[in-house]
C-alpha cells in the first residue's frame, strides 16, 4: 500500500494507523532525537575516527558502546589510516629480537627502579591500557601465554607521543622498541622509545572482568578463547607433548611412521559408520577411513616389520562429550610380538609419558567438570589386569557357558536374561557381542579408574584378533581403560587367512541381524594374508581421550582446536556496509 | 591348499605361532660380523635369533642355501640336511636360531640350528629373477612390491626420515605442531575443487580441507606465534603422475615475519635436508641433475619472463597491451584470465616454469592470483609472495600473510567475480576468517611445501605413486579371486 492511496498510514514504529500529517510529525521528532543521540555519541567518541582523541574521557567512553557501535567506529577510524597510511595500520613486518618469555627470564632480576640502556624489540597483543596524565601510559602486552608491562613515558618517546598512544586500543597487536627496566613498584616493564601499531583489533575484546566463558562461543571463536583464556593454550601444549612422546617412544624402538589412505573403497579395520564422498574424475564413491588397521597390516606383509601411523579417523556418528566426527589415533604394528609384549609396552609408554609431562604418576580427573566428582588416577606400573568373563561371573554371581559356546543361541538367551535381571539396556540388534559389551560396560569398565587392562574377549567381539592360544572361543586381545573409558585396544593379530574369512562371514551374519556397524569383508586384505603375515602385535590408542585425562578436560571439544559444531543461523555482519564491498 | 587343510586338521596349524623373540637382524649381523674371516667366525660361535621371509632357496642335496629378508635387508641362511626345512616354500616366514658363519665363497651367513615356521605363504611370490615390474600390479598389491623390490620399501624409509627431520628442525626453532580439522564447512585457503561428504546426525555437508592455511592463521590471531601442521590435504581432481586425490603438505607460519624471511627459511630447510639428512648435494630429478646445497637463485616473475621468453612486462601497463601480447603468442586465455596479472602468470606458466631446473625462487606475484597474500608496500598490484621451482616443478609457496580484513574482503569478492566468469578453482568467501582478522592478526610469513613432491625429489622418483604407500588407483573390474 502506498502513501498516496490511503488516508491512514501505518506508523511502523508503534504499529498504529495515523494520519499523513501525524506520521510526518512523528517521524520528524524521531529524526531529531536520532540526531541528538548521534551527536552525543559523536562528541564522546566519533572524533577518534577523524583525528586522534584529545582527552582520556573520549576513549574511556568507548567502553560504554555496544560491540556493534564500537566495531563501526573503530573500523571507520582504521579505514582512514589505511588510506592516509599515516601510519599504515597493517605494516609488513616488525623485527622482533626477543620473545616475551625470554624478556621476562632475562630481565626479571632487575631491582625496582633500575633501568637498562639495552634496546630490545618485542611484540604482542595489548590486553590492558591505563593512562596517568597525558605523559604516561601503561599497557599489558601478551605473547606466548605470558605478559609484561609497557610503561610508556613521553620523555622516552622518539615519536609523537599523543598521536601513537591515542591510536592504540585494547586488543591491538603492537611492536615495541625500548629499554628493559623495573618500575619503582618493582614491576618488570619495557620503556618504549617507539610503539608501532602492527594490526588493530576492530572488535571490542570481551571485558577482562567478565571473561569469555560461554562454551559454545569459545569453540566457535577459538582464537578469542586463546586470547582471553590462558588455560586453553596450556591444554594444547600438553596435547603436543603427548603426540611428541608417542612418536619418540616408537621411533626409539625403530618403528617407521607411515601414512596410509584416508579415502578407501571399503571402510575396514573397525566397527563404525563411515562418511561417504565422491571422486568426480574417477566417478567413484569413496569411504573416509574408520581405522588404518588393514593397510598397516598389509605393510607388515610387505616386510615393514614395525610401522605406526598417527592420524585422523572419521566416524559418522553423533557429537557428544567424548565424540567428534574426526579424531586422532595412533596405531602401531610390530612383527613377532604378541599382546603380552604390547601390554608391557603400553605400561612403559603411558607411565613414562604421564611422568614426563606432569612430573609424577598420579592425576586428578573430573569427568563431569570441575564441580563434579573427582577421580584419582594412578599410572604407576604395572597396571591392573582383569579377565572379562571371570570378573563378570564374580560380579554377577553366575556361571557363564564355556568360552567355546559364547556365540550360540543358548548363550544369547542366557545373556538376555542377565541383562533383564540387572536392568541393563541394549538397543537392538541384541547380538551376543552387543549384549556382552553392555554387561562389561556396566559391571567392569565402571571400576576401571586407574589404568586397567581387560583381557579375555570372546572371539565374536573381535573379528581381527587371533584366537586365544589356550582357551577356544576367546581371543588374544586387551583393552586399556582409564577413568572408565577405553584408551587402548590391542591384539595378537589374526594372520590365518582361513580364520579371517570365517570371521568376516560371521560379521556379515551380524550385519544381517541388523548390526550396521559390523565389518565388511575386505578381499584385498584377505588376499594379502594369503602371502603370509608374520605373527604380529597390533595396538591402537585414542590421542584425544588420553589428552582429556592429562588436561583434566571433561569434554573432547576442549582438546580439539576446532571441534565440529552444529550449523548456526547466518550472522549479520555489520562490516558489510562499512566495507562497501559487494557480495551476495 | 588341500595339503594345508590337512595340516590344520593334523593340529599342525602354520598360523598358530604368536610370537618370536629376535636377538638381531640382517643389518646388525652385517655391521658387526662382516669384517671377520671364516675361521674367526668359526671360533666365535656367535649365536643369533632372527626372523624374516624366505625369498630364495637353493637346494644342493645335503646342503641348502636360502635368503632371509627382514625390514633391514637380506641375510643368507645355510642349512645342513634337514627334511623339515626342505619342505618350506618361498615366501614362508620363519624364525631361525643359528650360528654366524661365512661360506667357502666368503658370504656372511647364519648356519641354521633350529627354525620355526611363523606364517605360511599360500600363494606363489613373483619370481625374484623376473622381478615384479608391472606398474598396475605393483600398486594393486603394494605389499608384494615392497617384498620383491626392496628399493621401493626404502622410499618409505626416506619419507619417514625426511618428515621426522623436518619436525625435529622446526621443534628446535620452537614451532608448535598443530592439528586442524579435515572436515570443514568452507573449503578455503587454496584454489581447488573439494570433496564433499555428509554428516548424517548433524544433517549437514562437510568439505574435506584443501589447505590448512585458514585455521592456522586463526591460531596466529589467537596468540600462537610459530605453528606448523603436517597433514593430509584432499583435492577432487584427476589422477596422474603428479597428482593423488589425497596428499601431504606442511604449512608453516611465523608471526612478525614476511615473505623474504620465509624464503630464507625454505632455503635453509632444503640445505639442511640435503646435507644433513640425505647427506648428498646432487639429486637427479625429472631427468636433470639438481644441486640442492648451493644457494638458490632468486628472480622476480617479470624478470624471469623477460629472461626466458624475451617479453618485458614492465613496459606493459594496460590490459589492452597485455591482451595483444597474449594474442601475438597464441596464448589462450579463459574469460576470468583477462587481467594483466593473470596474463603475466599465463606467460610464466607457458614459457618459464619448466625451464627452472636448478632451485629458483620466483618472487613478486601478481596480486590477482594471490588472494591471501599481502601486497608489496610500494606496489599494491604485486603480492609479496614467492614460489620455489626445482626441475621445472613447484616445490614451495610462501608469502607475507594478508592481515587486513578490509583488503581480504575485497580479494574474496574479486575471487567471487572470477568464479562467475567460470574459474572453478577459486578461494571461497570465508566470513569466519574475515571476522577473525577483524580481531587483529599480527604480520606474519607463511610457507607451504608439498611433502610428496619433496620425497620424489629426494628419492629420484618421477611419479607421486612411488612415494605414497597406497596410491589411489582407477577402479578395475572386480576380478574375483577364487579362493577355494
Amino acid at each position: 500500500m502506498s502513501a498516496e492511496e490511503s488516508n491512514l498510514l501505518l506508523d511502523e514504529v508503534t504499529g498504529e494507523k495515523v494520519s499523513k500529517n501525524e506520521l510526518k510529525r512523528r517521524n520528524k521528532q524521531r529524526e531529531k532525537e536520532r540526531e541528538k543521540e548521534a551527536k552525543k555519541l559523536a562528541s564522546k567518541t566519533a572524533d577518534v575516527a577523524a583525528k586522534p582523541a584529545k582527552s582520556e574521557n573520549d576513549e574511556a567512553s568507548e567502553e560504554n558502546l555496544n560491540p556493534n557501535q564500537y566495531f563501526e567506529i573503530r573500523s571507520k577510524s582504521i579505514k582512514k589510516f589505511r588510506e592516509t597510511r599515516n601510519p599504515n595500520p597493517y605494516p609488513h613486518k616488525f623485527h622482533v629480537d626477543i620473545s616475551i618469555p625470554t624478556f621476562i627470564e632475562k630481565y626479571n632480576h632487575l631491582e625496582p627502579g633500575q633501568h637498562l640502556t639495552d634496546v630490545v624489540r618485542l611484540a604482542g597483543r595489548i590486553h590492558n591500557k591505563r593512562a596517568s596524565g597525558s605523559k604516561l601510559r601503561f599497557y599489558d602486552i601478551h605473547g606466548d601465554g605470558v605478559k609484561v608491562q609497557i610503561m610508556a613515558q613521553a620523555q622516552d618517546s622518539e615519536q609523537n607521543f599523543a598521536e601513537i598512544h591515542d591510536l592504540i586500543r585494547r586488543g591491538d597487536i603492537v611492536g615495541v622498541r625500548g629499554c628493559p627496566g623495573k618500575s619503582k613498584k618493582g614491576e618488570l616493564s619495557i620503556f618504549p622509545k617507539e610503539v608501532i601499531l602492527l594490526s588493530p583489533c576492530l572488535h571490542m575484546l570481551p571485558k577482562e572482568y567478565y571473561g569469555f566463558k560461554d562454551q559454545e562461543t569459545r569453540y566457535r571463536q577459538r582464537y578469542l578463547d586463546l586470547i582471553m583464556n590462558n588455560f586453553v593454550r596450556e591444554k594444547f601444549d600438553v596435547r603436543a607433548k603427548v603426540i611428541k612422546y608417542v612418536r619418540k617412544f616408537l621411533d626409539d624402538l625403530e618403528f617407521l611412521e607411515v601414512e596410509t589412505p584416508m579415502m578407501n573403497m571399503i571402510a575396514g579395520g573397525a566397527t563404525a559408520k563411515p562418511f561417504i564422498t565422491h571422486h568426480n574424475d574417477l566417478k567413484l564413491d569413496l569411504f573416509m577411513r574408520v581405522a588404518p588397521e588393514l593397510f598397516l597390516k598389509m605393510l607388515v606383509v610387505g616386510g615393514l616389520d614395525r610401522v605406526y601411523e598417527i592420524g585422523r579417523q572419521f566416524r559418522n556418528e553423533s557429537i557428544d562429550l567424548t565424540h567428534n566426527p574426526e579424531f586422532t589415533t595412533c596405531e602401531f604394528y610390530m612383527a613377532y610380538a604378541d599382546m603380552y609384549d604390547l601390554m608391557e609396552m603400553t605400561e612403559n609408554m603411558l607411565s613414562g609419558m604421564v611422568k614426563s609431562i606432569t612430573g609424577g604418576y598420579k592425576l586428578k580427573y573430573h569427568p563431569q567438570g570441575p564441580d563434579g566428582i573427582e577421580m584419582d588416577i594412578d599410572f604407576t606400573p604395572p597396571f591392573k589386569r582383569v579377565s572379562m568373563i571371570e570378573t563378570l561371573e564374580k560380579k554377577l554371581d553366575v556361571k557363564f557357558p564355556p568360552a567355546s559356546e559364547l556365540h550360540t543361541d543358548e548363550t544369547n538367551k542366557f545373556l538376555q536374561e542377565i541383562c533383564e535381571k540387572h536392568e541393563v539396556e541394549c538397543s537392538p540388534p541384541r547380538t551376543n557381542a552387543r549384549l556382552l559389551d553392555k554387561l562389561v560396560g556396566e559391571f567392569i569398565e565402571v571400576d576401571c579408574v586407574s589404568p586397567t587392562f581387560i583381557t579375555g574377549h570372546p572371539q565374536m567381539m573381535s573379528p581381527l584378533a587371533k584366537s586365544h592360544r589356550d582357551i577356544p572361543g576367546l581371543c588374544e586381545r586387551f583393552e586399556l581403560f582409564v577413568a572408565t573409558k577405553e584408551v587402548c585396544n590391542a591384539y595378537t593379530e589374526l594372520n590365518d587367512p582361513f580364520d579371517q574369512r570365517e570371521r568376516f562371514e560371521e560379521q556379515a551374519h551380524q550385519k544381517e541381524q541388523g548390526d550396521d556397524e559390523a565389518q565388511l569383508i575386505d578381499e584385498t586384505f584377505c588376499t594379502s594374508l594369503e602371502y603370509g603375515l608374520p605373527p604380529t602385535g597390533g595396538w591402537g590408542m585414542g590421542i584425544d581421550r588420553l589428552t582429556m585425562f592429562l588436561t583434566d578436560s571433561s569434554n573432547i571439544k576442549e582438546v580439539l582446536l576446532f571441534p565440529a559444531m552444529k550449523p548456526i543461523e547466518e550472522k549479520v555482519y555489520v562490516a558489510d556496509e562499512i566495507y562497501e564491498v559487494p557480495h551476495k | 591348499m588341500n595339503t594345508l587343510e590337512n595340516k590344520k586338521s593334523e593340529n599342525n596349524n602354520p598360523f598358530r605361532q604368536t610370537k618370536f623373540t629376535r636377538s638381531s637382524n640382517s643389518q646388525k649381523i652385517r655391521n658387526s660380523f662382516s669384517q671377520f674371516s671364516q675361521e674367526e667366525l668359526a671360533a666365535k660361535k656367535e649365536i643369533v635369533s632372527i626372523a624374516g621371509r624366505l625369498l630364495r632357496i637353493r637346494n644342493f642335496g645335503n646342503l641348502l642355501f636360502a635368503d632371509l629378508a627382514d625390514q633391514a635387508g637380506i641375510i643368507q641362511l645355510k642349512v645342513g640336511k634337514n627334511k623339515d626345512f626342505a619342505e618350506l616354500g618361498i615366501g614362508d616366514i620363519i624364525g631361525v636360531k643359528g650360528v654366524i658363519c661365512k661360506t667357502d665363497k666368503g658370504e656372511l651367513s647364519v648356519e641354521v640350528q633350529e627354525f620355526v615356521l611363523l606364517s605360511k605363504c599360500l600363494r606363489s611370490l613373483p619370481d625374484i629373477h623376473y622381478g615384479f615390474n608391472d606398474t598396475e600390479e605393483r600398486f594393486r598389491k603394494r605389499y608384494l612390491d615392497f617384498l620383491i623390490n626392496a628399493e621401493k620399501k626404502d622410499i618409505l624409509v626416506v619419507r619417514h626420515q625426511v618428515i621426522q627431520s623436518i619436525r625435529h628442525w622446526l621443534d628446535q626453532k620452537e614451532f608448535v605442531e598443530i592439528e586442524t580439522p579435515i572436515l570443514v564447512s568452507e573449503a578455503s585457503g587454496a584454489q581447488a575443487k573439494p570433496f564433499v561428504t555428509h554428516h548424517n546426525k548433524l544433517h549437514r555437508d562437510f568439505y574435506l580441507r584443501i589447505a590448512t592455511e585458514i585455521p592456522l592463521k586463526k591460531l596466529l590471531v589467537g596468540g600462537f606465534e610459530k605453528v606448523y601442521e603436517i597433514g593430509r590435504i584432499f583435492r577432487n581432481e584427476g589422477i596422474d603422475a603428479r597428482h593423488n586425490p589425497e596428499f601431504t603438505t606442511i604449512e608453516i607460519y611465523q608471526t612478525y615475519e614476511n615473505a623474504e624471511y620465509m624464503m630464507n627459511l625454505t632455503e635453509e630447510l632444503f640445505h639442511y635436508l640435503a646435507a644433513k639428512v640425505l647427506k648428498r648435494e646432487e639429486f637427479a630429478f625429472n631427468s636433470h641433475p639438481v644441486n640442492l646445497v648451493q644457494s638458490f637463485r632468486r628472480l622476480a616473475m617479470v624478470d624471469a619472463i623477460k629472461e626466458y621468453a624475451g617479453i618485458d612486462f614492465t613496459q606493459i601497463n594496460d590490459l589492452t597491451a597485455a591482451l595483444e601480447m597474449a594474442a601475438q603468442h597464441n596464448l589462450k586465455l579463459a574469460k576470468f584470465q583477462k587481467t594483466i596479472g593473470q596474463i603475466i602468470l599465463a606467460f610464466f606458466e607457458e614459457y618459464v616454469e619448466k625451464k627452472l631446473i636448478q632451485p629458483t625462487f620466483i618472487y613478486d606475484y601478481p596480486v590477482e592470483v594471490s588472494p591471501l597474500a599481502k601486497s608489496k608496500p610500494e606496489n599494491e598490484k604485486i603480492a609479496d609472495r614467492f614460489e620455489l621451482y626445482i626441475g621445472g616443478l613447484e616445490f614451495a609457496n610462501g608469502y607475507s600473510e594478508l592481515n587486513d580484513p578490509i583488503e581480504q574482503k575485497k580479494r574474496f569478492a574479486e575471487q567471487a567475480r572470477q568464479k562467475a566468469l567460470g574459474n572453478e578453482e577459486i578461494a571461497s568467501f570465508d566470513k569466519e576468517f574475515i571476522e577473525a582478522l577483524e580481531y587483529g592478526m599480527p604480520p606474519a610469513g607463511g610457507l607451504g611445501i608439498g611433502i610428496d613432491r619433496l620425497i620424489m625429489l629426494f628419492t629420484g622418483q618421477n611419479s607421486i605413486k612411488e612415494v605414497i604407500a597406497f596410491p589411489q588407483l582407477r577402479s578395475k573390474e572386480k576380478v574375483s579371486e577364487n579362493f577355494e
